[in-house]
């Protein structure tokens, strides 16, 4: 996957803004919102996916099972239409080397990003500790990793983006 | 207009709630939602939700995200047990561990 020194994602204004990411990885990173996409439809109570609906209630466990009851399909429901979103907006017209973003497009797409690095993170057991330079290339892992640090440079280019100019 | 002398015997309370009970103390109490720490989320990107979702400014949120990273956790609202849970659902929308409960348990 592509990192540049420019920026995949720039602030146009207030409500809009600029993606500027390559075909390849679009495509890449649609077909990871499809896997999370099935996770999330199929295996929402799987252990790689319990870091996306937490307790609530960690110290009550009736309050929680009520919670839970009442959330929990809301949740889900706000994660896929957010995946949804952003399936959209990366398959939108790129044709001009870019397209432009909605600041709840945005929205969106910051959020799935984060919840793909939660579930690729999950399953690397990634810890405080930077690794960066420890994962040698022959490291059975070492394409998550490159994938995890590549979500993490999006995700950052994405905040940025929204704090320009503040 | 006689005036009426309140005596004792007036003054007592009738069907009122001892106020020691639990119940009387817990709706008193408020509702407190903590983020924890995980290795997972960007520094950058907890401080932006933190500003979105609570309108705090970039020093406040700063500092809660601090709070977070260095010691484990931090408060970052308080309120009722509804105020509280909409809170932590609109966290856990955007993928940080987001717990709530009585202030001071």
């Amino acid at each position: 996957m592509t990192r540049r020194n420019s920026g995949p994602v720039s602030r146009i204004d207030e409500q809009t803004y600029s993606l500027n990411i390559d075909a390849h990885d679009r495509v890449t990173l649609n077909s990871l919102l499809d896997q999370l996409r099935d996770v999330l439809m199929n295996d929402s109570n799987s252990d790689v996916a319990r870091r996306l609906f937490p307790a609530a209630y960690h110290q009550d466990e009736q309050h929680e099972q009520e919670y839970q009851r009442l959330m929990r399909d809301e949740l889900l429901s706000s994660r896929l239409a957010s995946l949804s979103l952003t399936s959209s907006m990366l398959e939108r017209d790129h044709s001009a080397g870019q397209a432009n973003l909605t600041s709840d497009e945005l929205d969106a797409f910051m959020r799935s990003i984060n919840s793909l690095r939660l579930i690729l993170g999950t399953l690397l057991d990634v810890d405080e500790d930077e690794f960066e330079d420890e994962i040698e290339e022959n490291d059975p892992e070492y394409g998550q990793y490159q994938l995890y640090l590549y979500l993490g440079w999006l995700l950052d280019w994405i905040v940025r983006a929204q704090t320009e100019g503040n | 207009m006689p005036k009426h002398q309140l005596t004792k015997s007036d003054a007592q309370p009738i069907g009122v709630l001892d106020p020691s009970t639990d119940d009387a103390v817990d709706v008193d109490r408020p509702w407190i939602v903590l983020v924890w720490n995980d290795p997972i989320n960007l520094m950058s990107y907890v401080t932006l939700v933190l500003q979105k979702l609570f309108g705090y400014s970039l020093e406040k949120a700063t500092e809660l995200m601090l709070d977070v990273h260095h010691k484990g956790r931090a408060v970052v609202s308080s309120g009722t047990r509804e105020r509280s849970e909409f809170d932590v659902y609109r966290l856990h929308e955007h993928g940080l561990w987001a717990t709530m409960q009585r202030e001071d348990s």
